[in-house]
């Protein structure tokens, strides 16, 4: 019916309510009070709208900086002062004082404590020197110290590209960001010298802006898309790891993605296990280097930090590498990270103690016992790579030819990675011992196969006398055996630092005082 | 039910104010509904409870501690004897909470009240009872359970999980899951383009 009810409840006697405007009409206070009940409810509502926005831009405003600098920002003095807690702690990263049963924040001469190691990467810059490195805030100054990096002065260049200093300082994202990442990697390695000089800090793992955990390094986001994973994808609790894999992983230099760069690449394609990389090496036919002995094709497993502690029973149950690396300390009435990042083995309170209620010292001896069962046969490897690298070199000397030797270099090679996937994972006998227990067993059966075929081969060419292990006993007599002249490094290292590194942070100091730093009190 | 809705409807000529006023209460309640994020308060979500983001240091003391792989907030600080008292204590708790929050009345330091620590109390019974009928312990003490039941937990387990440092400065820095812009990001783009 087209019938409005209006009309019917005009007449209607069950519609006793007359419409407003009648009712308004007869009471026009009624009127008034309807238009100021909206107002008052629609004011009330509206604060109440505005009070949780106001409050919830209070979040994003809590802190203050003091100063105001770019999004690339490379002094972590000048972070330092917007966060003088969080920097305080960092600056205790150049403590050397601790010690632990093997390592500690000291630098370890390890060609010292293990002159082995010697022939293991005879031909290869760590032969030289190789040394356990100290806290983050010493990276700039131990790679200049460093034989492996050389003496490059009057003309003369050094044996390792730019790409060396990727992991090294928070200058690396600035300089990326200014030239492109193909364009940082090219070069050798004086020819950025100027370029990098702060030590790993706060840009390498931080947004400028929020503060927010971020990757600076395109080379681990590179290895996350070809796995087929979206890195900006990860939680915050990843983050606290993640940030952290940028440098702490095995890696290698692709010299094939772009011409004439040493390009740093991730070799994650097929997983993270040893078996994993050494396929996609062997797949690529890549080799760090040819042995100077044995003539093997080499890897130098680099230090696949992330990848062993991803096979541990701490990253199963979802502990990052920041929970007990960088805990959360307390200072007066405040709480933050401790950003002395160091070995939990020296602050057992705010690391272990947080989920294991055992006392400190059994809490240490744990851990000394698994790196002292893995050391024992990571020992026995060495030695048998040590024969190895001998006894093949004897074999060229009798006349082997590359055919008769090509199965025993693989044996070298792949058992030496192993034996390097298991020491150069530093903290992998802790983060992961079943798996590096695995590693190093598969090692030494690899081992001892190519040392059978070895003495069939010596015995086919006449030899069947027991091939001498040789004296190296002393990193001296290690570095003479295989023909290394290391006073003349050291010589030269001594004058290039006297030279060369101050003037590059001369240049340094010039640019930086270029860089815009706002106090935000002007 | 129709007879219902047209005894309420207004007449023809008040149709178009009470549409338009009835309209712009229901958009603000919408709207508070939405900045306040309120539909996130029947999850157990922790980050939720940072809706309020004074309570960052109860969040980043947590999220550095051994329960946070476990526990998450609703778990120690709801009851879960039933689904109706879990939701009916969440609702009371959470709407003084927030009124206190609007209202700016928030202490400096947080306590937690009488009413919470028996929930919270009961909750750590509920994971832990084992350690309070050990009956190897019970065979050695005979008042065992007495003495440990009759004082709350963390009488002695001081630090967990949130520590005892706990005012609403004492975590400056932590990185909390804070909101994003309310505003979404193609407005945000429109408005920027102007």
């Amino acid at each position: 019916m087209a019938q409005a009810p209006y009309e019917k409840r005009l007449t209607d006697k069950r519609y006793p309510m007359k419409p407003i405007s009648t009712q308004i009409k007869k009471k026009p206070w009624l009127g008034w009070i309807i238009f100021l009940g909206t107002i008052v409810v629609v004011f009330f509502l509206g604060l109440l709208a505005s009070s949780i926005m106001e409050r919830r831009s209070e979040a994003a405003f809590a802190f203050t900086p003091q100063v105001q600098y770019g999004d690339l920002e490379p002094r972590n003095e000048i972070w330092g002062k917007n966060f003088p807690t969080q920097y305080q702690s960092y600056k205790q990263t150049s403590d050397t004082l601790f010690k632990s049963k093997y390592n500690g924040s000291a630098t370890i001469d390890m060609l010292e404590v293990d002159p082995r190691l010697v022939v293991l990467w005879a031909g290869y810059g760590f032969s030289k020197d190789y040394n356990q490195g100290r806290g983050h805030s010493h990276a700039v100054k131990d790679l200049r110290h460093s034989l492996r990096t050389g003496a490059p002065m009057d003309g003369k260049k050094s044996p390792m590209p730019n790409t060396c200093w990727a992991c090294k300082s928070p200058d690396v994202p600035r300089l990326m960001n200014e030239v492109g990442v193909a364009e940082f990697y090219k070069g050798s390695w004086e020819s950025k010298g100027h370029e990098i000089v702060n030590s790993i800090g706060c840009s390498d793992c931080h947004d400028a802006q929020t503060m927010e955990l971020r990757i600076s390094r395109p080379a681990l986001v590179e290895a996350y898309e070809r796995m087929g994973k979206d890195i900006t994808d990860a939680s915050h609790q990843e983050m606290r790891s993640l940030v952290c894999a940028q440098c702490h992983v095995e890696y290698y230099f692709d010299k094939n993605k772009v011409e004439g760069v040493p390009y740093l690449t991730f070799p994650w394609d097929n997983g993270f296990s040893a078996e994993d990389m050494e396929d996609y090496y062997d797949q690529i036919e890549f080799a760090d280097w040819t042995h100077k002995l044995s003539k093997a094709p080499m890897l130098k497993a680099q230090h696949p930090g992330f990848e062993t502690y991803m096979t541990g029973v701490h990253a199963a149950r979802g502990v990052s590498c920041a929970d007990c690396h960088m805990p959360f300390m307390s200072e007066g009435g405040q709480k933050f990270t401790d950003h002395h990042v160091q070995s939990p083995l020296n602050n057992v309170a705010n690391s272990c103690q947080v989920c294991h209620r055992q006392a400190t010292e059994q809490l240490i001896s744990d851990v000394y016992e698994r790196q002292d069962r893995i050391i024992e046969n990571r020992d026995k490897l060495e030695e048998l790579l040590v024969r190895c690298h001998v006894e093949a070199k004897l074999a060229w000397e009798q006349g082997a030819t590359e055919a008769e030797m090509e199965e025993i270099l693989m044996d070298i090679r792949h058992a030496q990675w192993r034996w390097d996937y298991a020491a150069a994972s530093h903290g992998g006998s802790f983060h992961s011992p079943v798996e590096i227990s695995r590693v190093i067993g598969t090692g030494i059966v690899i081992a001892q196969e190519g040392r059978i075929k070895l003495s069939r081969l010596l015995m086919s060419k006449g030899y069947t006398a027991e091939v001498a292990y040789p004296d190296i006993s002393t990193k001296e007599k290690a570095q003479a055996f295989i023909g290394l002249d290391v006073a003349t490094m050291l010589a030269e290292k001594e004058e290039f630092l006297k030279s060369v590194t101050p003037q590059w942070d001369v240049k340094a100091a010039e640019r930086e005082a270029g860089y815009s730093v706002k106090s935000i009190f002007d | 039910m129709i007879r219902i809705f047209r005894k309420l409807a207004p007449t023809p000529q008040w149709r178009v104010p009470v549409v338009i006023i009835s309209g712009i209460l229901a958009g603000l309640f919408i709207y508070v509904f939405y900045i306040s994020r309120a539909y996130s308060y029947l999850s157990d979500d922790p980050a939720t409870c940072m809706n309020c983001h004074i309570m960052a240091p109860q969040y980043a003391t947590w999220n550095h501690s051994s329960h946070r792989e476990w526990a998450n907030c609703n778990d120690c600080h709801v009851p879960h004897n039933n689904a109706i008292n879990k939701y009916y204590f969440k609702a009371k708790d959470g709407l003084r909470h927030a009124t206190i929050f609007t209202l700016r009345k928030e202490p400096q330091v947080i306590f937690i009240k009488e009413e919470g620590k028996r929930v919270v109390q009961d909750n750590c019974l509920r994971c832990h009872a084992a350690l309070l009928s050990d009956h190897k312990v019970m065979n050695y003490t005979s008042t065992y359970q007495h003495v440990r039941s009759e004082r709350p937990c963390w009488d002695c387990h001081r630090e967990t999980p949130h520590g005892r440092v706990n005012s609403i400065s004492s975590v400056p820095y932590a990185r909390v899951p804070l909101h994003e812009n309310p505003v979404p990001s193609w407005l945000r783009r429109l408005m920027k383009k102007d």
